[in-house]
């Protein structure tokens, strides 16, 4: 690995980056100058040429998705940025907003160039104080070195930023849910078709990226096309941003090409798991995708690989548990965040997640009866692509990966009656925050 | 796509076509293939929130919910009925629902008539996996004086909140919070103050909206239930009238995509009390107290008072289409005048024409304002005097983008989806002329003149019925509609108003509004009537001037509240003073009944069979759902025999004869109105303020008798409502009592400061409690006012 060369992350290590001066002595803006010497449809052509894919975990095609959106017919049309960050394990994008903020708003600005918006956004999870005083430190410079506002950068395309804070629920990531709450509704999804694309933010048509998929974008105007779709395999091109943690040695972001094997991400990038454990158990891409295991550990990281492995790259977010981890445990943790997540729009979403919650914490402290597994697998299948979104699908994940991994896991916590690794409390040892819905609750009052 | 916008697919291996854009849960309703559902609703915007109606779609990889999925050619879709998947999602997804439910079916109000419960039957697991504690909450909460509210049993359909934010634009209840700990909330302190609030308790699928009316009152099995129609007003709503042991205990709105789509008003479904209440229930004579009399004796009283004597009849608003006629054609036949009325709301200023053409059949309806890219309200406060209609205005904005405008002296409750002109009560035709006179510019006149244009001759005017009392506007109105190529509708406010305008319960118009002294058209009745006075008889306030004078002999008032009605309770008294011979028929007493001479006893609504005729014309019928209570009976029935009596021969004993012979004389008829008015009158100038009341949708009306949560929930004590500007002029504040004075009377009443009035103007509502209106009016329900504060009338009276 040593020969490859950050890209999004390259400027990380530079004192001073995360201002203008810096970013313009990096070859900041270069990109947004070449767009906007360029068509609208031919910076769109460049974005498909690179191959390049949403990096928020669904992975679609991001030229694809502003060509919809160019094409739409009615006006305005708007660029959201999704800086709603909330999938565990995930923290990419935080550090790409805290080190170099220049570079997302840079994608943004040519974003808005490519599909014909003047006003965009940037809906930042609420709790990123730091990363938001960055953004909107870069926001202001931007704007006084003419970068945004009338004219940017000296052409003659105008480009306003909006910069709104989330107040704190992961569902607001949900693409749609998000622009419910940019609109100042409650934060559920809305019913798709029409797509964003079509019928988006306030009723236009609408671009919503990820932030690492935008910062991508300078580098492709700016370096090209081919040189962005060179990088990893054919059809996940270019580098990804894994976020490591848990057992390894060293937990963060790493930047790596696609396609970079997994066991490569956590040996060699996060220095292995301590202590001269082996891995039990891992996600490519954050709470929502499927467990593997050290039997997966050669997987290629990029989208077609893991998904042909039974899992799913999301964000790329691998959280890494060692044989002393107890799976029962991360498994009710994860859906513990679920249940708390879950928006309660839709029947198995609302319902799946606080009954597994149940089940998992009665199984992890003793409670736990062998028929309990089936019923959890059964639940998980009732709730598997029957939510309004994929909240709810990606509760299901940690529950059947988990236990078509370690049924017999499962079933020796009912033995012994209770977690058979524990030495500690247990992580998810607390009372299910939802079991305080049992006090009685007056009306309005916030049941958390 | 097929032709013709049509849609080929197949469910369940049937093939079905249907329109582009059908939803494919409708389409399979089409077949007759129910697929459970609870958050779907025909008349609220697809959610897709329960996940209950999941389908599955060849070719489709995930299963798709078939309450949000429209169908496409060629489509082929398995139910529950075929596919697996469908099945096991359906029933998967009930036990979900069933896991935080409270399963206390046994004391639900919802228990036996509940769709969760009915689809847990039918598509449910029957057994639940789920062992571990529910969600818990405290309950009921009570949401206003009417509506209940317990979370435990609340699926989180959204149902009610749709309601509120669709349909009727009341936005009180909201979901607050999220996943699991999800609920429908309000705010704290805040009442659930929307007069359609009961329509969230019948759509909620389970138990967690309750009518505090309904609360433990009945098991479903325990009642019976007739279809009917609300008698509440002209809107012509289907309701379900349940009872239980004899007493009414419910209504519940019928679905009826022509009139009330599946909505009633809080009044319509909670004022069920007054067939109960203080029932007369045998014929009175008096002697000189009232005593219980028999049937015969009473018609021999009346028959040797009318006998040679000056008779004169008034109706209310709350007899059948057939109860009108039989009257209308004893007051001919047996009692030899045209001295009979309905109009028991005083001066009418509405051309003859108008009356005739709303006589001889219908004219716009519901769903004309579907199709009207433009609809002009004027006269009309739709939520307090036609709820429904208010509701349809506001669906034909959603739906078809149509636009409205209000011509009203206070903002109304459509002024969020409405362009508000305001106008000073009395110069409404001054408004609609200038609307005529209006060409281009940017004043309300012209948009309203540049809608109506866009709109073709689909436009709609809709005249509301205090219209009347404005000189000249109603007139203005038809000019309007004439030269700008709209439609016109005079509306009736009263359940039978309408009906009764066709029978002929006006002193100028017989059946389908032939006039009385056309001899050609009064020769189209002969036939079936015998001969009939030629000449055109007194309206309502003619009467009573008559009876005050002395000048008749017997008043034969039928289901008339005319102390409470008529706007002029001076003159009212007086009549009723005056009148040799009352004689009151209705379903109980009243203030008229207690002076009265003779009483009849008249079965109500619920216990009769016949026909309402709403304000579009649509005669729609009512069964009974019990007999007639004591020796009541059908009106029609006392007119026939009391004819009998009178040596009259009405030609019917049956209702069904009674039918034939009314279907042949209100077959439609084509009626064309006359150019309405042009210029008129400039007003005189007056002193002090416009008053002008009509009355709002809860009130103290004889129908809401006993509504007492009703009352709690929407009703208000009277006041006087002044805009700001005449408030600080006329030292008036908020809250503080003024003197409200007219030449006909004064009274003492609350001020409300509003800005949604007009200035120069008063209102006052016309039955409130503590104040009914007419003590100030004299015969119309405008008046020009003095409005004072309370001390500076003492400081004067001292």
């Amino acid at each position: 690995m040593a020969e490859f060369e950050p890209v999004l992350t390259a400027r990380w290590r530079t004192d001073g980056a995360d201002t203008i001066d810096g970013y313009l002595r990096s070859g900041g803006y270069e990109g947004l100058k070449k767009a906007l010497s360029m068509s609208p449809s031919d910076v769109i052509e460049a974005v498909k040429a690179s191959g390049l894919r949403g990096r928020g975990g669904a992975g679609f095609p991001t030229g694809l998705k502003w060509e919809f959106t160019a094409k739409a017919q009615s006006t305005p049309k708007y660029v959201v940025c999704n800086a709603d960050e909330g999938e565990p394990g995930t923290f990419k994008d935080r550090e790409l907003l805290e080190r170099d903020p220049h570079q997302l708003l840079e994608g943004v600005a040519i974003a808005s160039h490519a599909i014909g918006c003047r006003t965009a956004f940037v809906y930042l999870r609420g709790e990123f104080l730091y990363a938001g005083r960055q953004l909107e430190r870069a926001v202001a410079e931007a704007y006084d070195r003419g970068y945004l506002g009338r004219g940017i950068a000296g052409s003659d395309q105008d480009l306003d930023i909006v910069l709104h804070r989330g107040a704190g629920s992961y569902e607001c990531g949900e693409e749609t849910a998000l622009l419910e709450s940019l609109e100042g509704k409650r934060g559920q999804p809305r019913l798709r078709p029409p797509f964003p694309a079509v019928v988006g933010l306030y009723g236009a048509p609408t671009v919503i990226n990820n932030v690492e998929t935008l910062s991508a974008v300078p580098h492709i105007l700016a370096r090209g096309a081919d040189w962005f779709a060179g990088i990893g395999p054919e059809k996940s091109t270019g580098t990804k941003i894994f976020c490591v943690s848990g057992k390894v040695a060293r937990p963060g972001n790493y930047e790596a090409p696609m396609g970079t094997p997994a066991r490569v991400v956590i040996d060699e990038l996060a220095g292995g798991v301590p202590d001269g454990k082996r891995v039990k158990a891992w996600t490519p891409g954050g709470s929502s995708t499927p467990f593997l295991t050290d039997d997966h550990l050669d997987t290629p990281m990029d989208f077609e690989s893991i998904t042909a492995a039974g899992s799913l790259l999301g964000t790329g977010a691998v959280i890494v548990l060692d044989e002393s981890d107890c799976v029962v445990d991360a498994a009710l943790r994860f859906t513990q965040f679920y249940a708390h997540e879950s928006c309660g729009k839709c029947t198995p979403c609302r319902e799946g997640t606080w009954w597994l919650t149940k089940v998992l914490y009665r199984m992890e402290n003793g409670g736990g009866r062998s028929e309990d597994v089936d019923v959890m697998v059964d639940v998980g299948d009732n709730m598997l692509f029957k939510n309004f979104c994929a909240l709810g699908d990606g509760a299901v994940s940690p529950i059947h990966s988990s236990i078509k991994f370690f049924r017999g896991e499962y079933l020796e916590h009912v033995r012994v009656g209770g977690c058979p690794l524990r030495e500690r409390p247990a992580l998810g040892a607390a009372e299910p925050r939802e079991a305080g819905v049992t006090g009685v609750v007056e009306l309005g009052e916030v049941l958390r | 796509m097929s032709d013709n916008g049509r849609v080929t697919l197949t469910i369940d291996g049937q093939e079905v076509t249907v329109p582009a854009g059908t939803l494919v849960i409708r389409a399979a309703e089409s077949l007759g293939i129910e697929i459970p559902r609870f958050c779907e609703h025909p008349y609220l915007d697809p959610v897709g929130a329960c996940r209950q109606c999941i389908v599955e779609v060849e070719g489709q990889r995930k299963p798709i919910t078939s309450c949000t999925t429209p169908v496409e050619e060629g489509m082929v879709v398995r139910t529950q009925h075929t596919s697996e998947m469908a099945h096991k999602a359906q029933e998967g997804m009930l036990e979900l629902l069933l896991i935080n439910h409270p399963l206390d079916c046994p004391v639900c109000d919802r228990g036996g008539e509940c769709p969760l419960q009915d689809q847990a039957l039918a598509w449910g697991p029957g057994e639940s996996r789920y062992i571990d504690p529910k969600r818990v909450f405290r309950k009921p909460i009570p949401l206003s004086p009417l509506v209940l509210l317990d979370r435990e049993r609340c699926v989180l359909c959204t149902r009610c909140t749709r309601f509120c934010e669709e349909i009727s634009g009341e936005q009180f209840i909201e979901m607050f919070d999220r996943g699991a700990a999800q609920q429908v909330a309000i705010a704290p302190g805040e009442d659930f103050r929307s007069p359609f609030s009961g329509n969230t308790v019948q759509i909620c699928p389970v138990g967690a909206l309750t009518s505090e009316t309904y609360r433990f009152a009945a098991r479903p099995f325990d009642l019976k239930s007739a279809d009917s129609v609300c008698p509440h007003c002209a809107c012509g709503c289907t309701i379900r009238v349940d009872i239980r042991r004899g007493e009414v205990v419910r209504h519940q709105a019928r679905d009826n995509p022509e009139v009330n789509d599946a909505w009633l008003c809080d009044k319509g479904r909670y004022a069920f009390r007054f067939p109960d209440r203080d029932r007369v229930t045998t014929p009175l004579l008096r002697v000189p107290g009232l005593e219980p009399a028999s049937f015969a004796e009473v018609f021999g009283a009346i028959a040797e008072r009318a006998r040679g004597g000056r008779v004169a009849v008034l109706a209310g608003g709350r007899l059948t289409d057939e109860d009108a006629y039989a009257l209308s054609k004893l007051a001919r036949t047996a009692f030899r005048t045209n001295d009979v009325d309905h109009r028991l709301t005083g001066t009418q200023d509405v051309p003859l024409d108008v009356e005739r053409a709303a006589a001889a059949g219908p004219g716009v309806t519901y769903r004309d304002l579907e199709k009207a890219g433009a609809i002009v309200v004027v006269g009309l406060d739709a939520r307090e005097e036609l709820p429904i209609l208010h509701l349809r205005i506001r669906k034909a904005v959603r739906k078809t983008g149509a636009r409205v405008f209000v011509i009203h002296p206070r903002r109304t409750a459509l002024t969020d989806v409405a362009e508000h002109i305001p106008c000073r009560p009395g110069g409404e035709a001054d408004v609609l002329e200038e609307i005529v006179a209006a060409s281009g510019g940017d004043s309300a006149a012209a948009r309203v003149t540049a809608a109506l244009g866009e709109a073709g001759g689909s436009a709609v005017i809709l005249a509301g019925p205090g219209l009347a009392a404005s000189p000249g506007a109603v007139s203005m109105a038809v000019s309007m509609a004439q030269s700008l190529g709209a439609r016109f509708a005079f509306l009736s406010r009263r359940a039978g108003d309408r009906g009764a305008l066709r029978a002929g319960l006006h002193p100028g118009l017989l059946p389908g509004g032939r006039a009385v002294d056309d001899e050609s058209e009064r020769g189209e009745v002969e036939p079936l009537w015998g001969s009939i006075p030629g000449e055109p008889g007194r309206d309502a306030r003619t009467i009573l001037e008559a009876a005050a004078r002395r000048e008749l002999d017997l008043l034969y008032l039928i289901g008339a509240d005319l102390r409470g009605d008529f706007p002029d309770a001076a003159l009212a008294d007086r009549a009723l003073e005056n009148v040799p011979f009352l004689v009151v028929q209705d379903i109980s007493l009243g203030s008229e009944g207690q002076s009265a001479d003779a009483v009849l006893p008249a079965a109500a609504f619920l216990e009769k069979e016949g026909h309402f005729t709403d304000w579009e014309g649509r005669g729609q019928r009512i069964t009974p759902v019990r007999g007639p209570e004591g020796l009541s009976r059908p009106d029609w029935q006392i007119f026939q025999e009391l004819s009998e009596t009178l040596g009259a021969d009405m030609g019917f004993s049956s209702l069904e004869a009674l039918h034939t012979e009314m279907g042949n004389l209100l077959a439609p008829r084509s009626v064309s109105i006359s150019p309405g008015g042009s210029r008129r009158e400039p007003r005189p100038e007056a002193e002090g303020l416009e008053l002008f009341t009509y009355p709002l949708l809860v009130d103290e009306g004889r129908l809401s008798v006993d509504a007492d949560e009703l009352k709690a929930a929407l009703g208000t004590d009277s006041f006087v409502e002044v805009n700001p500007g005449d408030a600080t002029r006329l030292g008036l504040a908020e809250g503080n009592e003024a003197v409200v004075r007219t030449e006909a009377g004064e009274a003492r009443l609350p001020v409300r400061v509003s800005a949604g009035i007009v200035e120069g103007a008063a209102f006052v509502p016309y039955n409130q409690r503590g104040f009914r209106a007419n003590v100030l009016l004299s015969g119309t329900t405008r008046a020009m006012a003095t409005v004072e504060p309370a001390t500076a009338a003492v400081e004067a009276a001292g």
